[in-house]
């Protein structure tokens, strides 16, 4: 059954229940992957997904169920379980759905070719290739993927809303493992964008480089030092901890910034903006999870906390407008609030800069574990990290297996200074974040 | 769910290109959850997913073609793909199919998804008022009951036509605590491969929501974890999770079959210290992530991973087993049909040893004990290790004193799993969700108590 005879059996479940306000959400995807090893095509896979969720408001309160079985018993069911589990809510807070007829900026579409399963499979052997050609150090277990796929929603409701939006992804990976007869270290590059113009030897070069640059790496000597973050490794922090700025969260006291919009809650340098349209991205949006208009903002600026982000339920619990940040993080996830693209804004120094600013610290290059030794509640982290001594300015020795401990909250307050070059570095499927590298003064290493 | 004509209608299509090998996988997953905070039942989560997987190998390729289509046109279409994309050949085998049961270790009572919300509320509410009411410094209250009615088929070309029901529930609680401006949080979330008698006969919906108070509370009052290396005691149940991220995953065929582990060719060699017994096993009545068959329908296994500090044997999945020229170990899992099965843990635990816990406790100077544990990760191919320790205390002159907090714990598995030189005898599972290539699954981890001789400690 197509989504549009499914919607119109859901709508009609709906009426026929009594309800007046619902909505549906329908997600699907086809996408293609090939995956070398060995410089042969190690596994193909294809998949069609797709999904349907129905919400719906009984008495301001919003039930919902979803399926992936689109067929007429399964129509009646999610209206039915819906209109229940909306029955079954005790929350004091009204919920909305978003009206019809608003004004939406124009997303430009991706208009590169999608590579074909035979253009896919080139590519992931022409990733092999490269690996194994980059580096004697290069040794079996060293993968290369090849992606591509279409997604596309919809949300209708019935308040008017239509929306429809398509997106398409190709990406390339290369993922490279080398010995130096002792000890394996392995590393990875991802390209996106048309297959067709990626330099895939380029991209094998670099994570080869970056693999065996942390062979014989050290264990960093334990100690407070001064610390340069790589872009990679602030994005990172930032995906763990952009719930902070979710006014969702604060509202349910789980975050520290509840009502602190106008203070001082970062240094002067710090500027983080939230971009529905940010360029590199892959996922643009012109409207949020529930059908409302996207727009930029800064979430910080110069220091300040300027706003929260908003869906319609905060909004309305809080005060004050939504700020088009209603997310889903599946077809089937309940609504809640995320950024787009959280960019952390350029600062004025080069990288080199920093290091010489640091005089001798650590530079962490990437960070381990965030879902186990970040706390978003407390904002207390203490992560498995690996990167770069900084001696008299400069980058040195490589090292690893070593924490670096803090408090997000702190840190906003502890960066010094900002570089200024912007990278694209951790993408979600609802959130990307692109940072520069920073400089904090003084965090507690723990290695040797 | 689908028939075996059907299946084997399917089947032959996947194989009609050369393929040694083809199954089907379809499954039809009711997953229900009821969300609490503040006092409030504020959200309520009540999914269907279905849909199917058709995967054909020849040799050491693998192909697989998935999706929501599960009509037998559907099907079809998708063992259609597969076979395309293996290639040019004919037909080399022939399909036919016999219905095959394997028995249900996993008795369950009272289905949870026949169960009316305001029942699984109340079970909800009893966890989370009482955390609420432990203390006045318990500022917010968090909860979730969730359960997933898990239906799976698998036919394959080795003529298994076979079907397994999945129950499980789980209750997870989180307090958050406030102390002069400072919050920390505590948690607590028992899961069962069980329906809802599991809050009759094993767990104590209000015990579940003083234990998230009582940690949040303690982790209140602490200071931060000092950094360095030290000597560590991890506590039973959930420290179990040592095990898991040192070297359970670098067990797993899905890295030692590529050459990615630490633990490749090490087969009945000493890899940990003799203390150390470790086992991995799908069959334990009722346990969280136990199993009665894999996702490859092979009946669950009992395997012990480690005697005595010796390698004994490695998590095979099937295409694993064909590249380590090695039998499978009921160790096939995926989260669904979406994703392409491979090797992964079940019910895994460090075994009780004969070391007693005030031993362990009076043998360290200074050092670090780990009551509980959080989640953690790993990279199989270095075996550098983190995991975050959520309750700790330092451990002075032999005797625990003060909480601390902010601690994690790093190192390297190979280089771990030797410096296990004490185990107690308190062993205890703990529940978890594991996340690997083939997505998030239940999981167990366990152990007694047991004493790192020295580990980094994260701290500040």
């Amino acid at each position: 059954m197509t989504f549009e005879e499914f919607k119109a059996l859901v709508i009609g479940a709906a009426q026929a229940e009594g309800l007046a306000d619902y909505e549906l959400y329908y997600a699907s995807a086809e996408s293609t992957t090939a995956e070398a090893f060995q410089h042969e095509i190690k596994e193909f896979s294809s998949s069609l997904d797709g999904g349907v969720s129905f919400r719906c408001l009984v008495n301001g309160r919003m039930g919902y169920a979803s399926t992936e079985r689109l067929d007429a018993e399964s129509a009646a069911s999610i209206v039915k379980r819906a209109k229940d589990n909306a029955a079954s809510l005790e929350t004091e807070e009204q919920e909305f759905l978003a009206e019809g007829g608003q004004t939406y900026a124009v997303v430009e579409a991706q208009d590169y070719p999608l590579p074909d399963a035979a253009a896919l499979t080139k590519a992931a052997l022409a990733g092999q290739d490269a690996l194994y050609a980059a580096d004697p150090a290069v040794v079996d277990g060293c993968g290369s993927y090849a992606i591509a796929g279409r997604s596309s929603i919809a949300l209708v409701n019935s308040r008017g809303l239509d929306l429809r939006q398509d997106a398409q992804i190709a990406v390339f990976v290369s993922s490279a493992v080398v010995s130096d007869g002792e000890e394996m270290s392995d590393s990875y590059k991802l390209r996106s964008g048309d297959l067709s113009k990626v330099d895939i030897p380029a991209a094998a070069q670099e994570a080869v480089k970056e693999a065996k640059a942390k062979l014989k790496a050290d264990v960093a000597p334990t100690g407070s030092y001064p610390v340069v973050f790589s872009p990679k490794a602030v994005s990172s922090l930032l995906a763990t901890y952009a719930s902070v700025f979710s006014a969702e969260t604060a509202r349910k006291g789980l975050s520290r910034l509840a009502g602190r919009e106008g203070e001082r809650i970062a240094a002067d340098c710090v500027t983080l903006v939230d971009d529905p349209f940010y360029p590199e991205s892959s996922a643009k949006r012109a409207f949020d999870g529930e059908g409302n208009p996207t727009y930029t903002k800064n979430v910080i600026e110069g220091g300040v906390l300027k706003t929260l982000l908003h869906n319609m339920k905060s909004a309305a619990a809080m005060g004050k407008t939504t700020t088009g940040n209603a997310s889903r993080a599946s077809y089937d996830a309940a609504v809640d609030v995320s950024p787009f693209t959280m960019v952390l804004a350029p600062g004025a120094f080069t990288e080199e800069e920093l290091l010489r600013k640091a005089g001798n610290g650590v530079y962490i290059d990437s960070l381990g574990g965030l879902h186990a030794g970040a706390n978003p509640i407390s904002g207390d982290f203490s992560l498995q990290s690996a990167g770069y001594m900084i001696e008299n300015g400069a980058k040195t020795r490589a090292v690893k297996s070593f924490t670096v401990a803090g408090s997000f909250y702190e840190l906003l307050k502890q960066i010094t200074a900002v570089a200024d070059t912007v990278k694209l570095e951790d993408e979600g499927s609802v959130t990307a974040f692109a940072a520069p590298a920073v400089l904090v003064e003084g965090l507690s290493i723990a290695g040797k | 769910m689908i028939s075996k004509e059907v299946c084997e209608r399917v089947l032959l299509r996947a194989v009609s290109t050369g393929a040694d090998y083809a199954e089907l996988f379809a499954e039809n997953t009711l997953d229900h959850s009821v969300h609490m905070i503040a006092g409030k039942i504020d959200r309520i989560g009540d999914a269907c997913v279905a849909g199917a997987s058709v995967r054909v190998f020849k040799g050491l390729r693998s192909v697989m073609a998935s999706t929501v289509d599960t009509t037998e046109a559907g099907l079809l279409r998708c063992a259609e793909q597969a076979a395309e994309a293996l290639g040019e050949g004919t037909a080399q085998i022939d399909i036919v199919l016999r219905e095959r049961l394997f028995g249900d270790i996993h008795p369950i009572r009272i289905v949870p998804s026949a169960v009316p919300n305001g029942e699984k509320i109340d079970i909800l509410k009893r966890a989370c008022f009482t955390a609420a009411d432990y203390d006045k410094s318990v500022t917010q209250v968090t909860g979730t009951l969730l359960d997933v009615d898990h239906n799976i088929l698998i036919a394959t070309s080795e003529g298994l036509y076979t079907q397994d029901r999945q129950i499980r529930t789980r209750l997870a609680v989180t307090a958050v605590a406030e102390r002069e401006g400072e919050t920390q949080t505590g948690s607590c979330s028992p899961g069962r491969r069980m329906g809802l008698e599991m809050f009759e006969t094993e767990v104590d919906p209000a015990a579940v929501g003083r234990e998230a108070a009582r940690q949040a509370v303690v982790m209140a009052g602490a200071g931060y974890c000092p950094a360095g290396v030290m000597p560590v005691a991890i506590g039973n149940g959930f420290g179990g999770v040592i095990f898991h991220e040192a070297c359970g995953h670098s067990l797993e065929a899905t890295s030692v079959a590529y050459g990615t582990s630490q633990f490749t060719g090490k087969l009945g060699q000493k890899i940990a210290n003799e203390k150390v017994n470790a086992i991995d096993d799908g069959t334990m009545p009722n346990a969280w992530g136990s199993i009665n068959i894999d996702d490859e329908g092979r009946p669950a296994q009992r395997n012990v991973l480690i005697e005595k500090g010796v390698l004994k044997s490695y998590m095979i999945d099937k295409m694993g087993g064909r590249r380590m020229g090695m039998e499978p170990t009921g160790n096939a899992r995926r989260e669904s049909y979406a994703y392409a099965t491979t090797s992964r843990m079940t019910n895994t635990y460090i075994d009780a040893g004969d070391d007693k816990n005030e031993d362990i406790l009076a043998s360290i100077e200074l050092g670090l004990y780990a009551k509980e544990m959080g989640g953690g990760s790993v990279n199989p191919a270095t075996g550098e290790f983190n995991f975050a320790v959520r309750e700790g205390y330092m451990i002075r002159g032999g005797k625990v004193c003060e909480p601390v907090r902010g601690a994690s714990l790093v190192g390297k598995g190979s280089e771990v799993i030797e410096k296990i030189d004490m185990v107690g005898s308190d062993l205890l599972p703990g529940q978890g969700m594991c996340g690997s290539s083939s997505g998030s699954i239940p999981v167990n981890v366990g152990q007694p108590m047991i004493r790192v001789s020295s580990i980094t400690v994260g701290g500040r």
